[in-house]
C-alpha cells in the first residue's frame, strides 16, 4: 500500500475527512477520478504519471461540497486551482485537506491553505511543450490563417459545455452563456455563437486561469480550446507580471489596474 | 478607384468625455462621415466586451471604443479597468484571427471635438479600404441560411 | 405591450436643414411598439412639451423618445415634462440627432437615415427601461473651500454668513493669496491690502470658519452632500495654541538669507517666519528645508527664546478627516517667471522683472517702501519698458490663451511708475489693448493720455545688457514694423498667468476635469460657469482661467450661492442610475457567487458583502451588495461580472444589447 492510501485511510478513519478525492484505475489503462469514503475505497486510490486531471473542480460540485471536510489528492495544477478558488472565496481555510504529491513522489499533507502557498512558492509553473508549440505556430500564422484554423474548429463545437464542466474555475450557478435576458450567446450550436461562447469563456478566465488545460482535455471533438485562456494567461504574465493561483491574497489582474499600465494601441 | 461601400461602424463611448466631445464636434459644426453611430455608456468601464462581439455578429464592419483619457475618468478609474480589459480582449481576438484593424480604441476628451471628427473619419476610411467584414458575415449568415 | 411615442424636433432649422424630420417621424411610426410619432419645430418649447404631455395622456404611452439635441442638454427638460404628464421620467430617452447628426453631416438621405437609425436605437432602448425612483441622500451642511486667496476668502465668508460651517484650506502659511502682494488695484488705484486685510481678519474671527493653513487635500471620496476629505496639515514646528505671535523668534533666527516668497525674491526672510506683517494667522512657521536645526541638528535659538514654549521641532504632519457636503475650488493661478523667456535673458538680468515683482516694488509695505528702485543697484530707473503678452497668446510657447489681467495691470504699472518717478518715461509694448470692463478703457486711456505712458504696438524680439542699460529691441507694427530700440533701466514682463503647480493632481483627487492648460473645467462654459462636472464641487476665481479681482470675487459669490442652495435642502435627490446585484428566489437567492472581484473594481467603495442567512441565522451564502448611496453608476462592475449578476439601471445589459442590435439591423 502506497503513502497516499495510508494517509487517505487515516483521514477517513479519524473522521478528519468524509471523502478523499483522488484518482483510481479506469478502464483500458486510463485513470478516472475516484472518491474514497471508506477504508476499502481508500486502498484503491492510485497516483502516477497519468494523474494529470485537475481535481479542484470537484470541491464545489453540489454532490461533493456537502461532504466537507474534504481531502484531495493534488498535482500542481490542482494546488493552483484550490488557491485560486480560495482567493475567489469559494473555499475557506480549513474546508479542505490537500495531499500534494511532489516531483519525488512524496505526499505533503496541507491542512491550511497557507501550506499550499508554501508548496507553490517553490514551483515555477510552465505550460506543456506541446501547447507552447501550437501557440507559437498559431502566432506565426497570418491573421487570416488563424481565423481559418479557429473557424474550422468552431464549426465542430457542439456546445456540450464539457470544457466548462471540467474547469476548476467555472463555478457559477448561472453561466453567462445561460443568461437569456438578453440572450448574449445563441443557444444553438452555430459557428458564430460557438465563437462568441469560447471568446467569452476565455475572457471570463483571463487573469484567473490556472493553466491546467482541462477544458481542452475534456473536449469531445478535440478543439484545443485550452489554448485560449492559456494564451491570455501567458500574455498577462508578460504584460502585468501576474500569475494566477499562486497566492490567496492576489486579486484578479482584470479587476485591478495601475495608472501607468502600458498599451500601444489606444490613440 | 471609386469605393461606394458604406461601412457600418458602431461607436461605444462614455458619456462624460467622448460623448461630450462628439457634442462639441457638433457644436463646432465639424463634418464627419455618417457611417459611425454612437451608443452612449456612462463609462468605458461599462462597455462589455460581449457587446463588441454582438456588433460584429450583427453586421458591423468596424467598431470604435472611446472614453476619457487616463487620469480623467469621471469615475476616476473606469477607463483604467477598461484599458486592461481591452489589452486582453484585443490579444484574444488577434490570436483567433479576428481582424483587430476593425476596432479603433481611443481616448477623446470633452474638449476634443476636432479629434472625434478625425477619429471617425480615419476609422471610416480605414474600414472602407478593408471592405465589408466578409469573413465574419460568412459565419453569421450561416445561422440564417440553416 | 410597449406603447412608445416618438417626437422629432426640428430645432428651428438646426436639425431640419439637413435631416428630413417628417420622414424620420413617418419611418418611426412604422417601428414595432411605436403608437405615436410626430415632428415639431421646437420640442423643448412650451407648445413642444405640451405635445409630448398630450400624447402621453391621449395614447397612454409607456415610453417616450425625443429625437433632438444632446441629452446632455435637454434630457432633464423632457424627463420633467414626462413626469408632469404622469409618465415616470426614466421612461423618456433622447436620440441625439443634432450634435451627432444634423450638425456634422451634409443634407441628404444618409443623414436622414442616420437620424432614423439613432431614433430606432433609442426606441429599442426605451422599451426596456424601467420606471425608477430617485434616491434621497442626506446633505452634510459643511463646505470645504480650497485656497485662501481673494476668491476663497469671499466664498468662505459668503457661505459662513449664510449660516453654514466652512473649512478653509490654504497651502501657504497665510491666507491672502496674490491679492495680498499687490500694491494698488485697477481701475481705482485703491490699496490692495487695505481692502483685503479686513476680509482676512474676518475669516480668522468668523465663528463658522475653520482655517487650516500649511494644509493640502490628501484625498477625497464620497459624492455630493457626502464628501469625505482627508486634509494634510503640514508640520509648522510651532504650536499654534501656545504661540502668541509675539515675533521674537523671527527677529533672532540666525538664518536670514532666504529669498522671501511673498516679496518675490526681492527681500529675504528668516527660517522661522511670518510671510508678511498682516498674515492671517499671524503666527510664524519654520521652513524646515532652510532651518539650521533641521539641516545641522544644532541651533534651537527660537526654542530657547520663545516665552511660551511654542516651538515644537518634533511636530508631525497631521491628517484631518472631515465630512462635507460641498467643495469650492479656489486655488488660483501662478505667473510664469522671467526665466521662461530665452529672448529676454532667461531670467539672468536682475533688472528684468515680472509683474508681481513690480507690485512689490510699488507697494508701500514692500522691500523699497514703495519707491521704484531697480533690483540690481537700487537706482531709480529713468526709463522702464513694460512688455504685455509675455508668453500669453503665443502658441509657440504653449500658451495660446490671453492672460486677461496683463493689459490692465501693465497700464496700472505704467501709471504707478509715473506717479512715483515724475521725470521717468514708461514704455509699453503691447499686441492689443484689451480693456473690456467697467471703467477699464478709461483707465488705460488715462495711462496714455494723462500719465504719458508711451504705448508701442509690437513685440519685443530680444533684450540684452549694454553699459548698465537694458537694450530692448522690438518693432512698431503701427509704423509698418519700424525697428524700435530703447535703452531701458528696467524691464517689467507681464508674464503669462498659468495654472498652479499641482492643480492636475488635485483635479484627479477630486475627480474634476481640467483643460489642456490644467485650469479646472466648468460644467458648461456659459450656463454652468461655477459648477464642475462633479456634482457638489464648484469653482471660484482664477483656478478656472485667468481672472481679475472683481471677476474672481463674483465667481466666488456665485459658487457660494450654489453651495447655499445645495445646503438649503436637508436631503438631496440623486439619479437612480445605480448598479444592483440580482436577487432570486431560494435556493439560489442570487446568481452572484461572491467572488468579490467587483469589490476591488469599484471606484467608490460602494460594494460590500452581504450574508444571506436562514431562519436559524446561519449564513447560507455570501454575495455582493451595492450601496445605492455610494454607487455613482459607472457600471464597471456590471461589465466585469462574469455571471452577469450585476446590472445597471438606465444602462442595463438588456438595454445596451438591444441598442446594438437596433443600431445595426435596419
Amino acid at each position: 500500500m502506497g503513502a497516499i492510501n495510508e494517509i487517505a485511510a487515516r483521514l477517513l478513519e479519524t473522521g478528519e475527512a468524509k471523502v478523499v478525492i483522488g484518482y483510481g484505475e479506469g478502464s483500458f489503462g486510463s485513470v478516472r477520478p475516484a472518491f474514497a469514503r471508506n477504508q476499502e475505497e481508500a486502498e484503491k486510490l492510485i497516483y502516477d504519471k497519468r494523474c494529470t486531471q485537475n481535481l479542484a473542480m470537484y470541491v464545489y460540485k453540489k454532490e461533493i461540497s456537502p461532504l466537507r471536510k474534504l481531502a484531495i489528492v493534488a498535482n500542481v495544477s490542482t494546488l493552483r486551482g484550490i488557491i485560486r478558488l480560495a482567493s475567489e472565496n469559494q473555499i475557506k481555510n480549513g474546508d479542505i485537506i490537500t495531499l500534494y504529491i511532489n516531483e519525488l513522489g512524496e505526499v505533503i499533507e496541507c491542512k491550511a491553505l497557507s501550506e499550499i502557498e508554501i508548496c507553490l512558492a517553490e514551483i515555477t509553473p510552465e505550460i506543456k511543450p506541446e501547447d507552447k508549440e501550437l501557440i507559437d505556430k498559431l502566432d506565426a500564422m497570418t491573421p487570416q490563417e488563424r481565423w481559418n484554423f479557429w473557424i474550422s474548429e468552431m464549426e465542430s463545437c457542439i456546445k456540450c459545455y464539457a470544457c466548462r464542466q471540467a474547469c476548476p474555475l467555472c463555478y457559477c450557478t448561472q453561466c453567462a452563456v445561460e443568461v437569456n435576458q438578453p440572450q448574449w450567446i445563441p443557444v444553438a450550436a452555430n459557428t458564430s455563437g460557438n465563437l462568441e461562447w469560447h471568446i467569452t469563456r476565455a475572457m471570463h478566465l483571463s487573469g484567473r486561469c490556472v493553466e491546467c488545460g482541462q477544458c481542452g482535455e475534456a473536449c469531445p471533438v478535440n478543439i484545443p480550446i485550452h489554448l485560449l485562456p492559456i494564451k491570455l494567461a501567458e500574455e498577462i504574465k508578460n504584460i502585468y507580471g501576474t500569475v494566477s493561483g499562486m497566492k490567496i491574497q492576489e486579486s484578479n489582474t482584470l479587476s485591478t489596474f495601475k495608472p501607468d499600465d502600458k498599451e500601444n494601441f489606444i490613440g | 478607384m471609386e469605393n461606394d461601400f458604406e461601412p457600418k461602424i458602431v461607436a461605444f463611448v462614455c458619456n462624460w468625455c467622448t460623448y461630450a466631445g462628439a457634442d462639441l464636434t457638433g457644436t463646432s459644426r465639424i463634418k464627419y462621415s455618417p457611417n459611425v453611430k454612437i451608443i452612449r455608456f456612462p463609462c468605458t468601464g461599462r462597455i462589455d466586451f460581449m457587446l463588441l462581439l454582438k456588433a460584429f455578429s450583427n453586421g458591423a464592419d468596424g467598431v470604435i471604443v472611446s472614453g476619457c483619457h487616463p487620469n480623467d475618468c469621471h469615475y476616476t478609474s473606469g477607463n483604467f479597468h477598461a484599458r486592461r480589459r481591452w489589452v486582453v480582449f484585443r490579444t484574444l481576438l488577434d490570436f483567433m484571427g479576428i481582424d483587430i484593424n476593425r476596432i479603433t480604441f481611443t481616448w477623446v476628451s470633452a474638449a476634443e471635438g476636432a479629434k472625434w471628427a478625425e477619429v471617425v473619419n480615419t476609422t471610416a476610411s480605414k474600414i472602407k479600404e478593408l471592405g465589408p467584414y466578409e469573413a465574419y458575415r460568412k459565419i453569421t449568415n450561416e445561422i440564417w441560411e440553416s | 405591450m410597449a406603447r412608445i411615442g416618438v417626437f422629432i424636433c426640428h430645432c428651428g432649422e438646426n436639425i431640419s436643414a439637413t435631416v428630413d424630420c417628417a420622414k424620420v417621424s413617418e419611418l418611426a411610426a412604422g417601428l414595432p411598439g411605436v403608437v405615436y410619432s410626430t415632428d415639431y419645430k421646437y420640442m423643448c418649447s412650451d407648445p413642444g412639451q405640451s405635445k409630448i404631455k398630450e400624447a402621453i395622456r391621449e395614447h397612454n404611452l409607456t415610453g417616450v423618445v425625443v429625437s433632438a439635441c444632446s441629452p446632455r442638454m435637454h434630457e432633464p427638460t423632457f424627463r420633467k415634462a414626462c413626469a408632469e404628464a404622469g409618465l415616470n421620467p426614466y421612461l423618456c430617452e433622447m436620440a441625439n440627432i443634432r450634435e451627432h447628426c444634423s450638425w456634422v453631416h451634409e443634407k441628404g438621405d444618409a443623414t436622414t437615415q442616420k437620424a432614423f437609425d439613432l431614433t430606432r436605437t433609442l426606441v429599442e432602448k426605451v422599451k426596456n427601461n424601467h420606471p425608477l425612483e430617485s434616491i434621497k441622500v442626506p446633505v452634510n451642511k459643511t463646505a470645504i473651500v480650497i485656497g485662501g486667496g481673494v476668491a476663497g476668502i469671499q466664498a468662505s465668508l459668503d457661505i459662513a454668513n449664510g449660516g453654514h460651517q466652512v473649512i478653509l484650506v490654504e497651502k501657504q502659511p497665510s491666507i491672502g493669496g496674490h491679492m495680498s502682494q499687490l500694491s494698488e488695484t485697477f481701475p481705482t488705484l485703491d490699496c490692495s491690502q487695505c481692502i483685503l486685510t479686513p476680509r482676512m481678519v474676518e475669516v480668522a474671527q468668523h465663528p463658522n470658519i475653520t482655517l487650516y493653513t500649511c494644509s493640502e487635500i490628501e484625498s477625497m471620496d464620497g459624492f455630493i452632500g457626502n464628501f469625505n476629505v482627508k486634509i494634510r496639515k503640514k508640520a509648522k514646528s510651532v504650536n499654534e495654541k501656545l504661540c502668541t505671535g509675539c515675533g521674537l523668534c523671527t527677529t533672532k533666527c540666525p538664518t536670514k538669507n532666504i529669498p522671501s516668497e511673498f516679496e518675490q525674491g526681492l527681500a529675504n526672510r528668516t527660517a522661522i517666519y511670518v510671510p508678511f506683517p498682516q498674515a492671517v494667522p499671524n503666527k510664524p512657521v519654520i521652513d524646515r528645508a532652510n532651518c539650521r536645526y533641521f539641516l545641522t541638528g544644532k541651533c534651537k535659538v527660537c526654542q530657547k527664546l520663545c516665552p511660551t514654549g511654542a516651538i515644537d521641532f518634533e511636530q508631525e504632519d497631521e491628517i484631518i478627516d472631515v465630512k462635507a457636503g460641498a467643495i469650492v475650488l479656489a486655488t488660483g493661478f501662478e505667473i510664469k517667471n522671467t526665466d521662461f523667456f530665452p529672448e529676454y535673458g532667461y531670467g539672468k538680468y536682475k533688472d528684468v522683472i515680472n509683474g508681481l515683482q513690480f507690485e512689490r516694488l510699488a507697494s508701500a509695505s514692500g522691500p523699497t517702501q514703495g519707491a521704484i528702485r531697480r533690483p540690481s543697484d537700487g537706482k531709480t530707473p529713468e526709463k522702464v519698458v513694460f512688455i504685455a503678452c509675455a508668453g500669453s497668446r503665443d502658441p509657440a510657447k504653449g500658451i495660446p490663451y490671453c492672460s486677461k489681467i496683463c493689459c490692465m495691470y501693465t497700464a496700472k504699472h505704467a501709471m504707478l511708475y509715473k506717479h512715483k518717478v515724475h521725470e521717468g518715461t514708461p514704455y509699453v509694448f503691447y499686441m492689443d489693448i484689451r480693456a473690456a470692463g467697467k471703467n477699464y478703457d478709461e483707465f488705460t486711456r488715462r495711462a496714455i493720455e494723462e500719465d504719458g505712458a508711451k504705448y508701442i504696438r509690437g513685440r519685443v524680439s530680444n533684450i540684452y545688457e549694454k553699459d548698465g542699460k537694458l537694450i530692448v529691441r522690438g518693432a512698431d507694427t503701427l509704423l509698418g514694423g519700424k525697428p524700435v530700440e530703447i535703452d531701458a533701466d528696467m524691464v517689467v514682463l507681464a508674464t503669462a498667468a498659468v495654472s498652479c503647480d499641482g492643480s492636475e493632481s488635485l483635479a484627479q483627487k477630486l475627480h474634476v476635469s481640467y483643460d489642456p492648460y490644467k485650469f479646472f473645467a466648468e460644467a458648461h462654459p456659459k450656463l454652468k460657469p461655477v459648477e464642475t462636472n462633479t456634482a457638489g464641487i464648484y469653482l471660484a476665481g482664477a483656478c478656472q482661467a485667468p481672472k481679475d479681482i472683481p471677476e474672481s470675487v463674483a465667481a466666488a459669490s456665485g459658487a457660494a450661492a450654489k453651495v447655499i442652495c445645495l445646503f438649503s435642502n436637508d436631503e438631496l435627490t440623486r439619479e437612480p442610475i445605480v448598479a444592483k446585484v440580482n436577487r432570486m428566489p431560494p435556493p439560489i437567492f442570487s446568481t452572484c457567487m461572491g467572488c468579490e472581484m467587483c469589490i476591488s473594481i469599484c471606484p467608490y467603495q460602494a460594494i460590500d458583502k452581504e450574508n444571506i442567512t436562514n431562519r436559524n441565522g446561519e449564513v447560507i451564502k455570501t454575495i455582493a451588495k451595492i450601496n445605492p448611496g455610494l454607487c455613482q453608476g459607472c457600471g464597471t462592475c456590471v461589465a466585469f461580472c462574469k455571471s452577469k449578476s450585476i446590472d445597471l439601471e438606465g444602462y442595463s445589459n438588456k438595454q445596451v444589447y438591444e441598442e446594438v442590435l437596433a443600431l445595426l439591423n435596419n
